[in-house]
């Protein structure tokens, strides 16, 4: 939960008291202008940011003040908005950074021959059917951000964070997001998705926050967004109403 | 098959050799565990140090101190360079690690340089100008390294645990956090990785090899002195990275081979071999960035899908973004 949450850099306004709550198996969409402050609540949320006055529960805890690996640890898991992938490894060292995480308490050892029946299905669901001792490089941009979601679910969350998971996909990746957001939700993450395609937003998330130069403009179920005057003023434009 | 020749070459090669040759064998192998700790610390960790010579003095004064001076078992003395020179880069990097990027980098001159210094001036432990000589072998019990035959296949036993361990730790989620903060240090983190504490782990790591690497020296030679340990040593150590890949384990075993064997074997251009060292190196970096082994597998690659060999990524219909 974020608790009047403020970020500026500078004499720029990042978030202004922005406030709300994620819940377990829900989607929150963050929406709004560029530079509305939509990265960098994700960024306050997973800590690569310090809040300025705000503060951030989770689970009954306070985190404001935690670094953010072990923000991971407590499960928050994140993706960017251009794929941050270890360049210089192979696919398999890739993956297994996100199952070290989700087995962290298990304690993993070297990494085994066999890549597990359920992951080898999400793999599939998600287009990644490769060669795992191939260059992380070797994927398509599509693939690469596709790749970032399957490892944010294998640490095993209870928050994911999407940066823009969409941005520059086709439509058969954007269906693959889906799928891979379907799970997330299936395994009783909560999910805050921002995100520029609007059709994406509005047929997978339960509520929606919308902001503008780093403040909340509105908040609501996906209808009621597209027909707030404010929302459409800000950032839907007129066509959308329509 | 490769491994076979290879062990059989290990077993049988000291008695085809001089012991001029064995001696240069020998410190070949000390040298390459020096580069291995460069090849933890920067090729898989990212964080370039120039202190590794430094640590590696530690370790071989540490030997050198506890048995001419204080007589204490060669074997003792061995584990006390281990320990000691891990410990010292542990407790550096709580305060170096708070620097970020090439100034980690700059601050380890000063690493090497305040450990020189201290080699060369704190004459009542280290002997100051003159070093200390007369170290007694290496032994274990009543089995002594007198010889060049034995010290080599004492250091090869070492060269062989080291590049074991150094293997697992590349293949373990350890080493998977160290590459991970190598590519992108604000990913890790967000993947539960502590980049302070890793950083400061691969320090450790490495300045332990080292102190392995100086203990064997100190009781192979049985004379330390200041001048061996020096920036310039550290910055050949990362030449050698360099020359044959930072990003592969064979990486420092190519680069080492080659730049202390071929100057043997080319002993008549030795006034040039400093200008043939800067030449070779500037081109390398041109042609192969990632050093021998790294341009060898780009080669392989480019060969491999040239004939259409498989295991390329299947295309599947819609994956590509643009």
């Amino acid at each position: 939960m974020l608790d009047k949450v403020c970020k500026r850099f500078g004499g720029v306004i990042a978030a202004d008291e922005v406030s709300f709550a994620l819940t377990s198996g829900r989607v929150r969409g963050l929406i709004g202008p560029n530079g509305s402050g939509k990265t960098t609540i994700l960024n306050v949320i997973s800590g690569i940011c310090e809040t300025d006055p705000g503060n951030i529960i989770f689970e009954g805890d306070s985190i404001t003040k935690e670094p953010s690996h072990m923000r991971a640890r407590r499960g928050i898991a994140r993706t960017f908005q251009h794929p941050r992938l270890l360049r210089r490894c192979d696919i398999k060292t890739n993956l297994f950074l996100g199952i070290d995480l989700g087995n962290m308490k298990k304690k993993s050892s070297v990494i085994s021959k066999k890549i597990d029946q359920s992951l080898e299905q999400l793999l599939e669901m998600a287009g990644l059917k490769v060669n795992m001792r191939d260059s992380i490089t070797s994927l398509s941009y599509g693939q690469q951000k596709l790749f970032e979601i399957v490892r944010a679910i294998l640490t095993k969350p209870k928050v994911v964070l999407l940066d823009e998971p969409a941005a520059g996909l086709n439509t058969k990746e954007m269906e693959r997001v889906k799928a891979l957001i379907d799970i997330a939700i299936k395994n009783n993450a909560a999910v805050l998705l921002v995100e520029h395609s609007m059709d994406l937003v509005m047929n997978l998330c339960d509520i929606i926050t919308v902001l503008n130069f780093g403040r909340v403009i509105a908040e609501g179920i996906p209808a009621e967004i597209q027909n707030n005057e404010a929302v459409i003023e800000a950032y839907l434009g007129k066509g959308r109403h329509a | 098959m490769i491994i076979i020749i290879a062990v059989g070459a290990a077993i049988f090669a000291p008695f085809a050799a001089s012991n001029y040759l064995l001696r240069v064998i020998n410190m070949t192998m000390i040298t390459y565990i020096c580069v291995v700790s460069l090849f933890v610390i920067f090729g898989m960790a990212g964080q370039i140090s120039f202190a590794q010579a430094g640590f590696w003095g530690v370790g071989a004064y540490i030997s050198a101190i506890l048995t001419v001076d204080l007589h204490v078992s060669p074997l003792l003395a061995f584990f006390a360079s281990a320990l000691g020179a891990a410990l010292l880069p542990a407790i550096l990097g709580i305060a170096l690690f708070r620097l970020h990027g090439h100034y980690f980098g700059f601050s380890t001159i000063g690493v090497v340089m305040i450990l020189n210094g201290l080699f060369q001036n704190w004459k009542p432990v280290t002997g100051g100008a003159d070093g200390i000589a007369n170290i007694p072998p290496f032994g274990i019990a009543s089995l002594t390294f007198n010889t060049e035959m034995s010290l080599f296949y004492l250091i090869l036993f070492m060269v062989t645990a080291i590049s074991v361990v150094t293997y697992l730790i590349h293949q373990s989620s350890l080493g998977r956090a160290f590459m991970a903060i190598r590519d992108n240090e604000i990913a890790a983190k967000c993947m539960g990785v502590n980049s302070y504490l890793t950083k400061i782990i691969a320090f450790t790591i490495s300045g332990c090899y080292c102190g392995i690497a100086g203990s064997l020296y100190a009781f192979m030679s049985s004379y330390v002195s200041a001048s061996s340990f020096t920036f310039p040593q550290s910055a050949l150590y990362l030449v050698m990275l360099m020359l044959g890949g930072y990003q592969t384990l064979p990486g420092p075993i190519v680069g080492t081979a080659l730049l202390m064997l071929l100057p043997e074997w080319f002993r008549f251009l030795q006034e040039y071999i400093l200008l043939i060292y800067g030449l070779g190196v500037m081109v390398l970096m041109v042609v192969m960035p990632d050093g021998l082994i790294g341009g060898g597998k780009k080669a392989y690659e480019f060969i491999r899908n040239k004939r259409g060999w498989t295991d390329a990524i299947p295309k599947q219909p819609g994956n590509d973004a643009g």
